[in-house]
């Protein structure tokens, strides 16, 4: 077991090294191979710590290298390691694929060790016993993601996103270090057991600052609002296997380390902290789906989806935290349960609805939902795959997304139990907040399909588009597969996440009772439900409609004709229902939020208004918080820049006077210190 | 608000007895209603063109709607998509910028469709005729069951029409 992580590891370095040594299909072949082969015994790996229940301390043969490396797979870290292979596999796959369009215009070279030293990076950050270990394998996956971002290098928009993503996640790291340095009272080598036991005896004033420092450094790589500006900008940029990586993987991966702060390290917290995550993972998840609602570029919406996604699962998480310290340990594990099944299944669905918006930027060469339509007759399997994503992604049964926030639900509802009434009221608030989420992103969903599969193309490269090649679809064929198990094993996998929720309880609590038969019920008895007998009763309703319409049809035969459109002239496919006209009555209803800005111009005639020549109309949505928030602390630190710039004179002299007091000043903070 | 209430509880039904202006008329009614009860077992719903009239027939098509002639009733229902619509109602001559539309209108309806051509310009284009802005009569366009003449045409006459068409079938 200890050498299956070993040979991850090992094996993710032969792959960046055979993306360096091979050329073209060999190098693309031996990049996805090695990918796919090390994230898959990763995910083996975590199976078996999640089946045995026990922890698997990693690979003596790295601990060789220095005594301060130290790996091991505990149950929750297990679960991402799993994460990590259920998605890094198909990507790998498809990406064997879908990076023969970047031959000959960008690095294959550096695509594939990208790729590999970001799985890399991803698995020692979920495997690490250190803080240092761990600050540096977050600061590795980083700089990967970086690299991955910066692929497409000489476009405009992809060095902004690139020099946002970055300078944020910096920001976030900063946090983490400080909080690291707080929770183990300043020795970064120090392991996970010594903090969890130097955490007890610090003051609930520096474990609170602890735990804000966590949420605002991990929230930076999760996306949380208002730290998410760089997310939309950055995943639609890289490559779309890389885009489904970063999405699916890298956002969990930040779950991850809150989860394993906030919920083990720290210990147990008080109920505001639970608080905190709850109101900002509302905030999160409402914000993130109504700018998903609005986008026109695919990949963006997917990405603010993202984001609404990670407010659903800091909603679970701030939930547990809640629970814990009203003593309901039930309903605690119940929602670590609910927040780890949702990481997997938005990780799965992500993947795979970022796969499919890569196949149809690779058959039309755009991102714009306003080119695409009738895509569905051209690429068929695209098309079932999207389709099936999101199905998943609007949390419908019977597919992964609905398991999962289902039971999101159940925890939250089980807030009746709270006997505080303030406890009570903000799970109920979170609960309903997780309920217009849903109704949104179902609605977002709806048109994200629509529009870009349904009806006639609207350009001539949605017209000509083709099926992706057979790697591709079999990266997403293997993430549909997972959507559908997903949905329809909860009760088989979620008796495995419980014990990774146990194992950070940390209390010894027993198992929760979640029956493992074909229903799924939550452990204090609140409610169940049969995802088999759900999806039964959704196949045998769409036959029997299916079959009425038949027979309501009678005898009547079809004939295909053109749309009616009130016999106008000039009728073409850019008439059809656009995105953005799907989205306007919403945009109506929360006008207040999105702050619409309008612009219709209208040339005359000169001569009489009557005689119109061209009408434009513009419309943009303001982005609050980059213009309440960003562009002013970007002014202020550019202000504060120039004036220290001043110290800069270029003289020998001035900066021998700044060594000469900088050594006195030292010396004097020694002499008082003392 | 009581004072609204009592004012249409005391004013009672206002609207008068159907009064037909002869009982040739309520035959042609009574005609239709049986027939299309026969052949679609719902209201006929038409689609009214007007392919470039001078709009006198369509003042005439709108008294069948109105309380002389109360064709609703009968089961004589005006539809605003040809897509509902079972029998198409085409007034005047054809105009080059409605010969399209026509033709458009006419394929958008589902099989099988009647054609009523009303009006004396439907069949012979009228004082329009020789007009360069004129493609031609209704039956240059599109296949019509019926023409209904007059300049213009009674409702009676109309609705004689339309019972003819629904006869043909």
């Amino acid at each position: 077991m200890q050498d299956l992580l070993f040979a991850t590891l090992a094996i993710y370095v032969l792959g960046m090294i055979s993306a360096i040594v091979l050329r073209r299909a060999a190098g693309r072949a031996a990049v996805a191979v090695f990918a796919a082969l090390g994230s898959s015994m990763g995910a083996a790996a975590g199976v078996s710590v999640l089946v045995s229940g026990r922890e698997v301390p990693l690979a003596p043969a790295l601990s060789a290298l220095h005594p301060q490396v130290q790996l091991q797979a505990d149950p929750l870290g297990a679960v991402f390691l799993v994460l990590i292979g259920l998605v890094a596999v198909p990507a790998a796959l498809y990406g064997f694929g879908y990076s023969k369009s970047y031959e000959g215009r960008y690095s294959l070279a550096a695509l594939g060790v990208v790729l590999n030293a970001l799985l890399l990076f991803l698995t020692l950050t979920v495997t690490a016993t250190s803080p240092i270990l761990f600050l540096f394998a977050w600061e590795g996956m980083t700089l990967a993601g970086f690299a991955a971002v910066l692929t497409e290098h000489d476009r405009q928009p992809t060095i902004r996103a690139a020099t946002w993503y970055v300078a944020i996640s910096h920001v976030g790291f900063l946090a983490l270090v400080v909080m690291f340095l707080v929770l183990s009272g300043g020795d970064l080598s120090a392991s996970f057991a010594d903090i969890r036991t130097n955490a007890e005896s610090l003051s609930p004033v520096a474990l609170g600052a602890a735990f804000l420092l966590a949420l605002a450094g991990f929230g930076a790589k999760a996306g949380i609002v208002p730290l998410h500006v760089w997310l939309p900008m950055a995943h639609p940029v890289a490559p779309s296997h890389i885009s489904a990586l970063l999405s699916g993987v890298v956002v969990k991966v930040a779950i991850y380390g809150f989860m394993r702060i906030s919920l083990d390290l720290a210990g147990a917290g008080p109920a505001w902290w639970g608080g905190v995550a709850l109101g900002i993972g509302a905030v999160s998840a409402i914000g993130g789906v109504l700018y998903a609602l609005m986008q026109q570029d695919l990949k963006r919406l997917l990405a603010f989806s993202t984001v609404e996604n990670v407010g659903i699962m800091l909603i679970a998480a701030g939930a547990a935290i809640v629970f814990r310290s009203y003593g309901l340990d039930e309903l605690a594990i119940l929602s670590i349960v609910a927040c780890l099944y949702h990481a997997l299944a938005h990780g799965v669905f992500k993947a795979l609805l970022f796969l499919g918006a890569g196949s149809v930027l690779h058959a039309t060469g755009s991102r714009d939902m306003e080119m695409f339509g009738g895509l569905s007759k051209r690429m068929p399997w695209t098309s079932a795959f999207f389709l099936l994503g999101a199905v998943a992604a609007a949390a419908l049964p019977p597919l992964s997304g609905f398991a999962s926030e289902w039971m999101v639900f159940q925890a939250l509802l089980g807030g009746a139990r709270i006997a505080d009434p303030e406890g009570g009221a903000v799970m109920s608030v979170a609960a309903g907040a997780l309920a217009l989420a849903g109704g949104l992103a179902a609605a977002c969903f709806v048109r994200a399909f629509g529009i870009t599969f349904l009806g006639l193309p609207r350009s001539e490269e949605s017209e000509v588009a083709h099926e992706s090649p057979r790697s591709m679809r079999a990266g997403m064929g293997l993430l549909a597969l997972g959507c559908i198990a997903l949905g329809l094993l909860p009760s088989v996998i979620v008796p495995l996440l419980a014990r990774a929720a146990t194992g950070v309880e940390g209390r010894g609590a027993a198992v929760p009772s979640m029956q493992l038969g074909l229903a799924l019920a939550t452990p204090s008895g609140l409610s169940s439900f049969s995802p088999f007998a759900l999806a039964t009763m959704l196949l045998v309703a769409a036959a029997a409609i299916g079959l009425s319409i038949r027979m309501l049809q009678g005898p009547f035969r079809t004939r295909l004709s053109v749309t009616w459109g009130c016999g106008r002239f000039g009728q073409t496919s850019r008439m059809q229902y656009t995105a953005t006209a799907f989205a306007e009555p919403l945009r109506r209803v929360f006008a207040s939020v999105y702050r619409p800005l309008e612009d219709v111009s209208v040339d005359y005639h000169p001569d009489s208004k009557y005689f119109v020549y061209r009408i434009t109309y513009a419309s943009d949505l303001r982005q609050s918080f980059a213009a309440y928030f960003y562009h002013p602390l970007l002014l202020a630190v550019r202000i504060v820049a120039m004036r220290v710039r001043r110290l800069q004179s270029g003289s020998v002299h001035a900066y021998l006077l700044y060594v000469s007091l900088t050594v006195l000043l030292v010396l004097l903070v020694a002499r008082v210190w003392h | 608000m009581a004072s609204l209430f009592s004012k249409i509880f005391r004013t009672g039904l206002v609207t008068e007895p159907f009064s037909p202006v002869d009982a040739d008329v309520e035959r042609v009614l009574e005609a239709i209603s049986a027939r299309t009860r026969n052949l679609l077992g719902r209201a006929l719903a038409i689609r009214e063109v007007d392919a470039g009239s001078c709009n006198g027939c369509e003042i005439e098509i709108s008294g069948i709607t109105g309380p002389t002639y109360d064709a609703s009733q009968f089961g004589i229902h005006f539809v605003a998509s040809p897509r509902h619509a079972d029998m198409l109602l085409v007034t005047g001559p054809v105009t080059r910028n409605m010969e399209l539309p026509l033709r458009k209108t006419y394929e958008a309806t589902p099989d099988p469709k009647l054609v009523v051509a009303v009006g004396d310009c439907a069949r012979t284009c009228g004082v329009f005729a020789g007009s360069y802005a004129i493609v031609g009569s209704v039956d240059t366009v599109i296949p019509v069951d019926v023409f209904v003449d007059g300049c213009p045409p009674t409702p009676t006459a109309i609705l004689t029409g339309i019972l003819a068409a629904l006869d043909r079938r």
